[in-house]
């Protein structure tokens, strides 16, 4: 076995998932995330030779970037929509009364639909942080900006997801009540 | 109203990503405000929700046998070679590991060895699919089970209600000697638990080794060090419920 091979396998394949799971987020299509996954992998095999400290974060910045020129390509305006993002300020939190805590409660369905709305730019501080338990240092190296960029990016991700699994569950519950 | 400054550190807070100083400072401020700890509380639960709800897609089967075919060929290495490699290959691991066994246990006192050998031995485990030798979550099954096999009999509780759920036991080879592991989970991530008793326990520092986190703790004559992809906050968890363990 090549060395390069036994590297990748030991170093790189054990976080396939992970990979798979940044694709299929920022894709938000299986059949995309796979050939996006799979692009990525290969790279990740040319290249790991030049693999520097800890392997899941070089390997999502890959997948990171395979995604976004895939977006580039063939979402545009999924990328283009948030160009503001970080001019936009957090918002101080509101503290919410007991009948906005008793919406918490949410469903399964009403959270994955929320965060597959967020834009881009969030969507990945957001899965990157809570489904892949990153620290703040891995994300900025991933998704390439400054540590201040992802915690203002990760405030406003929770921010927008709060109130649009509100929305959600709003005209779920209305839905139900026609 | 909370002050921008405030919000903006809640979020690093929680995240486990504030230096001592500012969190010192905020957790006065929380002490003060009922406002900052209705939001805080708030944060904590969308994390909780998420990470409880949200979904995990893991890669399919399909792009797992894309990819192998695809690099058997980069690497110019047909299926049966691959096969007949990997044993070749696991026989040489093991004997490298023999050999760096035997460096480790030459040198003076370096706790940072250990370390690296408990995550690959944790990581050996959590690869090769053998977690656990005894598969129970049962403190009744694993206790008498790992007291047979050494020669002392490591302190075995479950922590399901806490989210950290015994799932097992096994017997590894570290330091030199056989050690107990009991092997918790928590949401997709597997804890290692290596135990000792304190007396003839090597020393390890609580640190982070490729991604993975080591912690240390003491309990009831006993030395624990825990290893997991888990993150540090949640792996202290797991760490006080040892140490307070009746």
């Amino acid at each position: 076995m090549s060395d390069r091979r036994s590297r990748f396998e030991q170093l790189v394949l054990p976080h396939l998932d992970a990979a798979y799971n940044l694709a299929r987020w920022l894709t938000r299509n299986d059949h995309d995330a796979q050939d996006v996954a799979q692009e990525a992998m290969l790279r990740a095999y040319r290249f790991a030779d030049g693999l520097r400290g800890e392997p899941r974060p070089w390997l999502l910045a890959i997948v990171r970037n395979a995604c976004m020129s895939w977006l580039q390509a063939n979402r545009p305006a999924e990328l283009a929509g948030a160009l503001d993002v970080d001019a936009a300020e957090v918002e101080s939190d509101r503290a919410d009364g007991p009948e906005a805590l008793a919406e918490r409660a949410i469903e399964r369905r009403v959270l994955n639909e929320a965060i597959a709305a967020l834009p881009p730019q969030f969507r990945e501080v957001l899965v990157l942080r809570e489904l892949e338990e990153l620290a703040y240092k891995d994300i900025a190296r991933i998704a390439g900006v400054p540590i201040g960029t992802v915690m203002s990016r990760l405030a406003r991700a929770r921010r927008l997801l709060a109130d649009s699994a509100r929305v959600i569950a709003r005209a779920a519950k209305a839905k139900v009540a026609e | 109203m909370i002050p921008q400054d405030a919000a903006r550190l809640l979020h690093a807070y929680l995240d486990g990503e504030l230096d001592p100083a500012n969190s010192r400072a905020l957790e006065a401020e929380l002490a003060r405000s009922a406002e900052l700890r209705t939001a805080l509380e708030r944060l904590r639960a969308q994390s909780e929700s998420i990470r409880a709800l949200a979904d995990y897609h893991a890669a399919p089967a399909a792009l797992r046998a894309r990819l192998g075919a695809e690099i058997g060929e980069a690497g110019g290495v047909r299926g049966s070679w691959t096969r007949a490699w990997r044993g070749a290959a696991a026989l040489a691991a093991g004997a490298a590991a023999g050999v760096l066994l035997a460096l480790w246990l030459l040198r003076p006192a370096a706790d940072a060895g250990l370390a690296r050998e408990l995550v690959e031995s944790h990581v050996r485990a959590t690869l090769g699919g053998r977690l656990y030798d005894v598969a129970s979550s049962d403190q009744h099954t694993v206790k008498p089970w790992l007291s047979a096999r050494l020669p002392y009999s490591p302190p075995v509780a479950d922590f399901s209600q806490h989210g950290f759920e015994l799932v097992g036991a096994r017997l590894d080879f570290a330091a030199g000697r056989r050690v107990a592991v009991l092997v918790y989970q928590r949401r997709r991530h597997m804890i290692d638990a290596y135990v000792w008793p304190q007396a003839e326990a090597p020393a390890v520092r609580a640190g982070e080794r490729d991604g993975f986190n080591v912690e240390p703790v003491a309990h009831d004559g006993m030395r624990f060090v825990l290893v997991s992809d888990l993150n540090r906050n949640e792996l202290d968890d797991l760490a006080r419920l040892i140490a307070a363990a009746q």
